[in-house]
């Protein structure tokens, strides 16, 4: 009877494994293999990354990298390597954002790769400061995104507005100007989907979120700069002069593209996704700097700017290096990613490459793009550190905020609301909050 | 867990004097109790065993050292005192207090409707309002975006904002309605096909008219299939998620933790507190049973006084 019980229960057991197969799904990154070429896998979702892989992979026959895109870009990836991180699935390189660093070292992402490169002298304080962290550096920088502010020219010069406005009063004023020619018309949108949009604007008013000194934490999200910026775009709101939408969602797509929103505080790499939310406007876009608070203020917070990490999960951690120090830190790593990523490089040594000279295709009817972006570049100030939770804080940006717009409630409640979550998880998890 | 309560409460009947049979109902029962076992209670006493634990940092800045500690029934208690909680339980409970009536409701007029005499195309007209349910709720979700926005909306949403802090609670409810509505008329279409024919045939000779034949006849007929919708309807609001997180990304109206299940979500995925994420999803599965035990005995009540 036993026998027989155990053969009954083999079939349903046979097909509940094989169930189980068919979830497990992808491999860890890279074989172990014991000779042939390294194979590392690279996850990055930039538009034009598969050029500057092809190229490496021709010049390196023994190290082949495999470009992933991902699923979803910036936080929905990070969180998916932090969880996968544990299932030691994850692919050898990581494009990871500045902000997303200390989150990912806490997190055990990505490793230290002090002793597979040799030195990143070339960068400046400023940019190291956003990859080394208790005197170990986590990746090699690759570009500096400063804030810009993006206008369609076309309109703003209907509108008889001739230059871009210079300060936040300015803007304001503009906005009026834009939104009574044509009522459907915003010369931007508060957006309470970007997270780092708002950390942005809170930098160039001077703010600074974290700070840290030993191992004990300082947090000030809803520091003074910050509540003027807050107050700021609440102001524009409730008087209508900007449309409370979220950015990349299908309407604020069709309004960029039919120019009902006619500007944008965006970051250096726009000019690489304009083309696929607004295909319509290309070549009617000016790029200016963003306004400030007063006038002559050169100082510019910015948006995004990424190293590629090397996972934890890597089994070739000197060849991933490797790769991502030719790539970030080379001449014609730099010279690619400029022409296909319309990256502008981190270091000060490669922001006059001849490749910087042409604008990005989106912005052909501005040659001087990259001479903007490096003067914006060297103005970027930034807060101390970003905090090992950043991402409970950019979720609590977007809920508190998104509700603040939706019922009309005060900005300075929902920025109050980021602070204490932000402190209340830092003291959850065990860090030493002041 | 309906399916599993019922597994559970009948065991096979052993009898050890006769040698032969009692193989037989083990075996025909182990693939469904291997299955359950495996995918419903494994990864629930897995959970419960989660949401006892917690991260804990140490080392440094970074905390570059962090291990599971035992936290007792902490992650418990912040689930139960944190206001957003309560608040996505009760923006869950509004979405149902829309949708669950209007779902049966209309399923039942559609049904009644199609069963009626004098009711012509009923094959293409079933079809019809079946339709919906074959397309997958992340892609109603979608479209229904689109028929929402201003930019692309051809219903309306220039004047209406469907994404209010109000009207969100009906375009929401409303994207779920259309998503069960064609197989809840179904179930009530196929109970009312198995009423005898007969009684309509005595009802109309006695003088009943259609909507008396509906109302006095059908109704009370069906209203065990109209419990068993009901149920499903609130099991299914309780599961409220795909709808609202695909339209997340279009509305400043839906926050991560707009429903309790996007909370588990936003609290394992977002957050990366896997713990209390697992503490609010047991509280929830608790919730969930306790209120099926309570829809299933009130509305066994109901319908067994309603038969009488």
């Amino acid at each position: 009877m036993n026998k027989k019980l155990l053969r009954a229960l083999a079939i349903p057991v046979s097909a509940v494994i094989g169930l189980a197969g068919l979830t497990a799904c992808s491999t860890a990154g890279g074989d172990s293999g014991s000779s042939g070429p390294v194979k590392l896998t690279f996850v990055n979702w930039d538009n034009g990354m598969d050029v500057v892989v092809a190229a490496w992979n021709k010049a390196n026959p023994n190290i082949q990298v495999k470009l992933i895109k991902p699923s979803g870009t910036g936080y929905t990836l990070y969180n998916k390597l932090i969880t996968d991180t544990k299932a030691g699935t994850n692919p050898d390189v990581a494009e990871i954002e500045y902000p997303a660093i200390p989150l990912m070292i806490s997190n055990k992402v990505i490793v230290p790769i002090d002793k597979y490169i040799s030195s990143l002298d070339n960068y400046s304080k400023n940019v190291l400061n956003r990859v080394q962290f208790e005197g170990k550096t986590y990746g090699v920088p690759q570009n500096i995104c400063p804030l810009v502010f993006f206008y369609r020219k076309d309109i703003f010069d209907a509108a008889g507005i001739t230059k871009p406005p210079a300060t936040w009063d300015e803007f304001a004023a503009d906005a009026a100007i834009i939104h009574s020619a044509n009522p459907k018309q915003y010369i931007s949108n508060f957006d309470a989907n970007s997270p780092e949009w708002f950390s942005g604007l809170s930098e160039q008013a001077g703010g600074n979120w974290w700070s840290a000194s030993g191992s004990t934490w300082s947090v000030n999200i809803d520091d003074a700069a910050t509540q003027k910026v807050a107050s700021y775009w609440q102001g524009l709101l409730d008087k209508d002069l900007v449309a409370p939408g979220p950015s990349w969602s299908t309407q604020w797509n069709t309004d960029m593209n039919t120019g009902n929103i006619v500007g944008w505080i965006s970051g250096q790499w726009a000019p690489n996704q304009l083309p696929s939310i607004a295909p319509d406007t290309a070549g009617k876009w000016a790029a200016a700097a963003v306004p400030a608070w007063t006038a002559g203020d050169k100082k510019i917070g910015t948006w995004g700017g990424e190293v590629e990490g090397v996972t934890a999960n890597s089994k070739h951690p000197a060849e991933a290096a490797k790769f991502v120090n030719w790539m970030n830190n080379s001449q014609e790593g730099l010279n690619l990613l400029i022409k296909n990523v319309q990256v502008f490089p981190a270091s000060a040594k490669y922001q006059s490459l001849p490749a910087l000279s042409t604008p990005p295709p989106f912005m052909s009817t501005q040659p001087d793009y990259n001479t903007l972006m490096a003067q914006l570049a060297s103005n970027v100030t930034g807060f101390d550190i970003w905090g090992p939770n950043a991402n409970i804080t950019f979720n609590t940006y977007s809920d508190a905020f998104g509700k603040a717009v939706t019922n009309k409630t005060s900005f300075l409640d929902a920025l109050k609301t980021v602070q204490d979550t932000t402190v209340a998880d830092m003291k959850k998890s065990g860090y030493t909050v002041k | 867990m309906a399916i599993a309560l019922t597994a559970e409460g009948s065991p096979p009947a052993s009898r050890r004097s006769r040698r032969r049979r009692p193989a037989l109902p083990v075996l025909l029962v182990a693939p469904a109790v291997i299955l359950l076992l495996l995918f419903t209670f494994a990864p629930a006493v897995y959970a419960f065993v989660l949401s006892l634990l917690k991260n804990h940092v140490s080392g440094g800045l970074l905390g570059t050292s962090n291990e599971q500690v035992f936290a007792g029934i902490e992650n418990y208690i912040a689930t139960l005192t944190d206001s957003e909680f309560w608040g996505s339980l009760g923006r869950m409970l509004l979405v149902a207090a829309v949708g669950v009536p209007t779902v049966l409701i209309l399923a039942t007029v559609f049904a009644l409707c199609l069963d009626a005499n004098r009711a012509r195309l009923t094959g293409f007209s079933r079809l019809a309002i079946f339709l919906p349910y074959a397309v997958p709720g992340v892609i109603a979700s979608l479209l229904w975006g689109f028929l929402y926005l201003p930019a692309t909306s051809p219903i309306g949403g220039q004047f209406v904002d469907y994404f209010g802090n109000t009207t969100i609670f009906f375009a929401v409810a409303n994207v779920a309605v259309w998503g069960v509505l064609g197989f809840n008329m179904v179930v009530l279409y196929t109970a009312l096909k198995s009423i005898p024919r007969e009684l309509f045939d005595a009802a109309q000779i006695d003088g009943a008219s259609e909507l008396q034949l509906a109302l006095r006849i059908k109704l009370p007929m069906i209203a065990p299939a109209m419990t068993m919708v009901a149920l499903f309807s609130v099991i299914g609001a309780l599961q409220l998620f795909n709808e609202p997180t695909t339209l997340k990304p279009l509305t400043n109206a839906i926050s991560s933790t707009w429903v309790p299940l996007m909370r588990v979500y936003t609290d394992s995925f977002v957050n990366n507190d896997i713990y209390g994420g697992a503490a609010s999803a047991f509280t929830l599965l608790v919730m969930t049973v306790g209120v099926t035990v309570l829809v299933n005995v009130v509305g066994t009540r109901l319908s067994n006084r309603s038969s009488r």
